[in-house]
């Protein structure tokens, strides 16, 4: 193979990386999209929400997922069974501390309550991630599954170029996308994700229409909760985690949600896309510590060209 | 239908109705006129749920209307078009309209409700797949009738539909409304500043000034009062 077709086989190697994690990273991002870009609040907690995910997942795998799905799916098993509960788990810190700060109660608070949520979520991530030492103690751990060091190799081609797919990363990708397209369904055809939308749109209006706007806003932080929870999941199966993982990923989440546009479900899902293949291509030419550094000068880029992000729509929220 | 009763309500403490009491019985076309300020929204946002009472009733159908939670009271058949249309400008015209008929008789007769819709306001057929926030404001307001007929109300509380409207467009809405009522014999509470309008077809009218009924009776009657003519009418 001549010096080209390395570096070609490399860049075409890191792509069908970029995307298979940017597929998860886009699921998360969708997850903050449905708190942050469609309801309207600042939720530091998300990454912990996903760390919390990662650990109901693991615990889920180890308790019966691997007797009785077997190693190999268990993990993937794991994470779609840890979803329900942390949809519950994200309903119930609405209902007992979000909805304080937000809804019809944040109007005539200070910046229409997004001090206090910016206060009371970064509370509620440290408690998650001290609570998770004390719980779970500090050391890395991960949910493993033998797919996770198995691939397919899709080649020789050319001048006996070869990738090499990664089972597991595919299988959390192909599970990202299928309930991507569902809730994006969801949201556009059904009667609850109308509510859902007209909720966020105009709360008021909404109260009108006969819509209960405090459970519409229930269901979309459970929602949200639980689709960022999925994305841990299914990471789980391929990075060892510990406590205090969240941190690195909520930074990824808001520059996901922002690159693709405030507000917009298929927006967040591209940014959080472009993240993945950005930071998979990065590492091609760059060292590994300026992975994130690389991220971030793409999405001021991004940002100062487009400042709407790919998908936003100035008309919304007029 | 509505019986309002010694009705106070206002904003934290400061109470902007004092005393109020109003009736619209069914099949009823009734107007409130009033100055800015008088409280004819806060009326309606009470009605609605969004401002809290301080004392009196509201009765709807007999039923205690301040124990029922607000967002129950559009399916009790309260169909509120607010003040400055409120349309939901990320949704598609159809939504809207879809959002309207979120109660139970809203969605049992959604097919014929929307055909009706789309022959008085046939402006609403032509844009249904265009998002709302694009639309005219003579458009919006369209669509915020319509977003209101679609839920099949027993009562429709209007509040100033020709708000913000050049006077040709305010005149083709309340000629609308003049047909749908005609069509339908829907029971009809309007709040207006365009008075003589306001007063022309309707049953009765109830002036309110600074958060007080102050004058009430007959379109007719109400006409011929000096002090409207005079404060409304430019007479």
């Amino acid at each position: 193979m001549s010096e080209s077709q390395i570096l070609l086989e490399s860049i075409l190697q890191a792509i069908v990386a970029g995307l298979f994690i940017g597929a998860i990273y886009g699921l998360m991002c969708v997850g903050l999209a449905s708190i942050f870009g469609v309801m309207r609040v600042i939720n530091f907690a998300q990454g912990d929400f996903m760390m919390l995910g990662m650990y109901v997942s693991y615990f889920a795998f180890v308790a019966f997922g691997a007797q009785m799905f077997g190693s190999a799916a268990g993990p993937f098993a794991a994470a779609i069974i840890a979803t329900p509960v942390m949809y519950v788990f994200g309903w119930a810190v609405h209902r007992l501390l979000i909805s304080r700060v937000t809804g019809t109660r944040s109007t005539g608070m200070e910046a229409e309550g997004h001090y206090a949520q910016l206060i009371l979520t970064l509370g509620i991530a440290l408690v998650l991630q001290n609570g998770a030492m004390i719980l779970f103690g500090a050391e890395m751990v991960s949910v493993r599954t033998p797919l996770s060091s198995a691939a397919w190799f899709v080649g020789p081609f050319g001048d006996g170029m070869a990738l090499f797919v990664n089972k597991a990363r595919t299988i959390a990708a192909i599970i990202s996308l299928v309930v991507i397209v569902s809730l994006w369904l969801v949201i556009r055809r059904t009667n609850l994700g109308k509510s859902l939308r007209a909720a966020a749109d105009n709360p008021e209006a909404s109260i009108y229409m006969g819509i209960d706007v405090d459970r519409a806003h229930r269901v979309a932080f459970g929602l949200g909760t639980a689709i960022t929870a999925l994305a841990g999941g299914l990471l789980a199966a391929n990075y060892p985690f510990h406590p205090f993982v969240g941190l690195d990923y909520v930074i990824i989440m808001y520059a996901g949600v922002v690159l693709g546009g405030i507000g917009s479900v298929p927006g967040a899902f591209w940014g959080g896309m472009t993240i993945g293949l950005v930071q998979q291509l990065s590492a091609l030419v760059l060292p590994t510590q300026l992975q994130n550094a690389t991220i971030f000068v793409f999405f001021l880029l991004i940002v100062t060209l487009r400042p709407q992000g790919f998908f936003g729509r100035n008309v919304e929220r007029t | 239908m509505l019986e309002i009763r010694n009705f106070v309500a206002g904003y934290s403490d400061v109470a902007v109705l004092h005393d109020v009491s109003l009736d619209v019985g069914d099949g009823q076309f009734i107007s409130i006129v009033g100055p800015n300020g008088a409280g004819k929204s806060t009326l309606f946002k009470a009605i609605s749920g969004i401002v809290a009472p301080m004392a009196g009733e509201i009765r709807f159908d007999g039923e205690d209307l301040l124990k029922v939670p607000p967002a129950r009271r559009a399916h009790l058949g309260i169909a509120h078009v607010p003040e400055g249309r409120q349309v939901f400008t990320s949704l598609s015209v159809i939504e809207n309209l879809e959002m309207g008929a979120f109660t139970r008789e809203g969605r049992r007769n959604w097919k014929a409700n929307l055909e009706r819709i789309f022959t008085w306001l046939p402006v609403l057929k032509q844009r249904r797949n265009q998002l709302a926030g694009t639309l005219s404001g003579g458009e919006q307001q369209m669509v915020a009738i319509g977003r209101g007929l679609a839920s099949s109300p027993k009562l429709l509380m209007l509040d100033e539909p020709s708000m913000g409207l050049a006077p040709a467009i305010a005149d083709f809405v309340f000629d609308k409304l003049m047909e749908i009522r005609r069509d339908t014999g829907l029971t009809l509470l309007l709040v207006e500043q365009r008075v003589a309008e306001a007063l022309q077809f309707a049953d009765r009218g109830y002036v309110l000034e600074t958060g007080r009924v102050v004058l009430e009776g007959t379109s007719e009657c109400l006409k011929a009062d000096d002090r409207v003519r005079r404060a409304y009418l430019g007479m």
